[in-house]
């Protein structure tokens, strides 16, 4: 086991992630063991979401403020609880005026749905969005990684 | 000038050609710096690198694309320095040529990357000394525009430029493979330098043009390279789809992680140093999928985990047996060695 410790990277990004990420789950497990356990949907749904949102901004926290897609998506979990209405008042504005535009929407527009997958690509030049996909496809693959491992780990 | 002789040392993975011409480019240096002293470039802002190759840049362009062309074309020095004698017995305005040539700042710059590569600056030193180089260089040429007033000296003037154009293109077909090496440095500069190829065009829009093209089909490569299955595929679009897949199939799978997580996350009995220890266990002997990390990201050691990945595998396959029969939380790290291993 201590060989297993001292191999360990304490500063990469996996450690990081899986250091918060396990904190997170401890204060989701916490909170859950507090209420009632209950099997309805919704309860299993927002659970769900609690978790994705505990992976994805352990992983945004992880990265820091170095890379833009890691602010942008700290930005959207920050601001997610108070501002959901606004934002979403914002994009279909936004999806309006994309449609009345010149843009004819009939050409596959692969960069576009690129910048809607990648955090915060929608304000980016292309260079740079090709960039910080890169680097967050290998973030994304870490996380994926870590959490095989714990789910792994704990249904056994 | 004292960084010349260096250059004979430096230059000694050249051929040896180079080296005798960069000898004798130390003694037309000299000449040079003598014609500096005494005409109207005098009260040109001297830059703070001082070396021989920004005396050579505040020089009219072709007499130093002439200098620079010497080891390219293996023309004989002893022409160079009959040419140079020429130039003095010239009226010392028509040093102050008209730079109504376009290309004359890419091709300081590319006289800059050539000075460069040449070996009088040190390695090092590259970076902070070409980019204080092409902005005092661009001062000198245009301080030359305005000095000029002399039109008899026109005609040879222009006859001077198609010979310097040609002899331009002559130069760019030898360099364009150093683009690769600005490129590298380019990372660091605030400048980007771009090399202009020969046979094709060398206005600035175009090569700026160039440039992010070439920024963008890196990182494309690079792109490539870490999506699995991509490097045969050919054609930006694809290569973007493929992409967008990935992305999209790595999204859907946190997402059922999580998903499983949540179910699983009733069961869990946390006590965090025992997990950490776990986890690094796992973690460490864990496969990951054929990442090639791309230099560019210095920060994250992935290289080094992958190295001891292979360590560990070797001591996992000891442990199999032994890991087999403890499957219960009490011996954690067993059960996590024994689970990796059948990954």
């Amino acid at each position: 086991m201590a060989v297993h410790r001292l191999s360990l990277n304490p500063s990469s990004y996996k450690t990081r992630f899986t250091q918060r990420f396990l904190r997170a789950l401890m204060k989701i497990n916490k909170n859950k063991n507090r209420s009632s356990t209950s099997s309805s949907f919704q309860e299993i749904r927002r659970g769900r979401r609690r978790i994705k949102i505990a992976a994805d901004g352990s992983m945004a926290s992880a990265v820091g403020s170095k890379r833009a897609w890691s602010r942008a998506m700290l930005y959207k979990l920050r601001t997610r609880t108070r501002h959901q209405a606004w934002v979403r008042k914002i994009s279909t504005a936004a999806k309006r005026k994309r449609d009345v535009g010149n843009k004819p929407e009939e050409e596959l527009s692969r960069t576009d749905d690129l910048r809607r997958l990648v955090p915060g690509g929608e304000a980016m030049d292309f260079c740079s969005l090709l960039e910080e996909t890169a680097h967050y496809i290998k973030c994304l693959t870490t996380q994926a990684h870590v959490m095989q491992s714990i789910a792994d780990f704990y249904s056994t | 000038m004292e960084r010349i002789p260096g250059s004979g040392v430096r230059s000694g993975n050249c051929r040896d050609n180079k080296q005798e011409i960069s000898v004798e480019i130390f003694q037309i240096g000299e000449e040079i710096r003598r014609l500096m002293t005494e005409n109207l470039l005098q009260e040109a802002p001297r830059p703070e690198t001082g070396s021989s190759f920004t005396a050579l840049l505040g020089l009219p362009e072709n007499q130093a694309m002439e200098l620079l062309n010497s080891p390219e074309s293996y023309d004989s020095p002893a022409i160079l320095t009959a040419d140079i004698w020429r130039e003095r017995g010239k009226d010392q305005k028509t040093l102050s040529y008209p730079f109504n040539c376009s290309p004359t700042f890419p091709s300081n710059a590319a006289l800059v990357e050539r000075a460069a590569r040449f070996s009088i600056f040190a390695a090092a030193q590259n970076s902070p000394q070409t980019s204080s180089v092409p902005s005092n260089s661009s001062e000198n040429s245009l301080k030359l525009k305005n000095e000029t007033t002399d039109s008899e000296s026109n005609p040879t003037i222009l006859n001077k430029n198609q010979i310097s154009l040609k002899r331009k293109e002559r130069q760019k077909k030898g360099l364009a493979k150093k683009s690769k090496n600005m490129g590298d440095e380019s990372s660091k500069l605030p400048y980007v330098h771009v090399r202009a190829r020969r046979g094709h065009a060398t206005d600035s829009h175009s090569l700026a043009e160039r440039a992010r093209r070439e920024k963008i089909n890196a990182r494309m490569k690079l792109l490539q390279e870490l999506v699995p299955g991509c490097s045969k595929i050919s054609g930006t679009a694809l290569v973007l789809d493929e992409i967008i897949n990935h992305v999209q199939s790595l999204q859907r799978e946190v997402e059922f992680l999580s998903m499983r997580l949540a179910a699983v996350n009733s069961r869990i009995d946390f006590n965090l140093d025992s997990l950490l220890a776990a986890e690094s266990g796992s973690l460490t002997d864990g496969n990951f999928p054929g990442m090639v990390m791309p230099s560019m990201w210095p920060d994250v050691p992935v290289n080094g985990t992958r190295r001891q990945q292979h360590h560990n595998q070797h001591q996992q396959l000891w442990h199999v047996d032994v890991g087999r029969d403890n499957h219960n939380f009490i011996s954690q790290p067993n059960s996590l060695f024994s689970y990796d291993s059948t990954n």
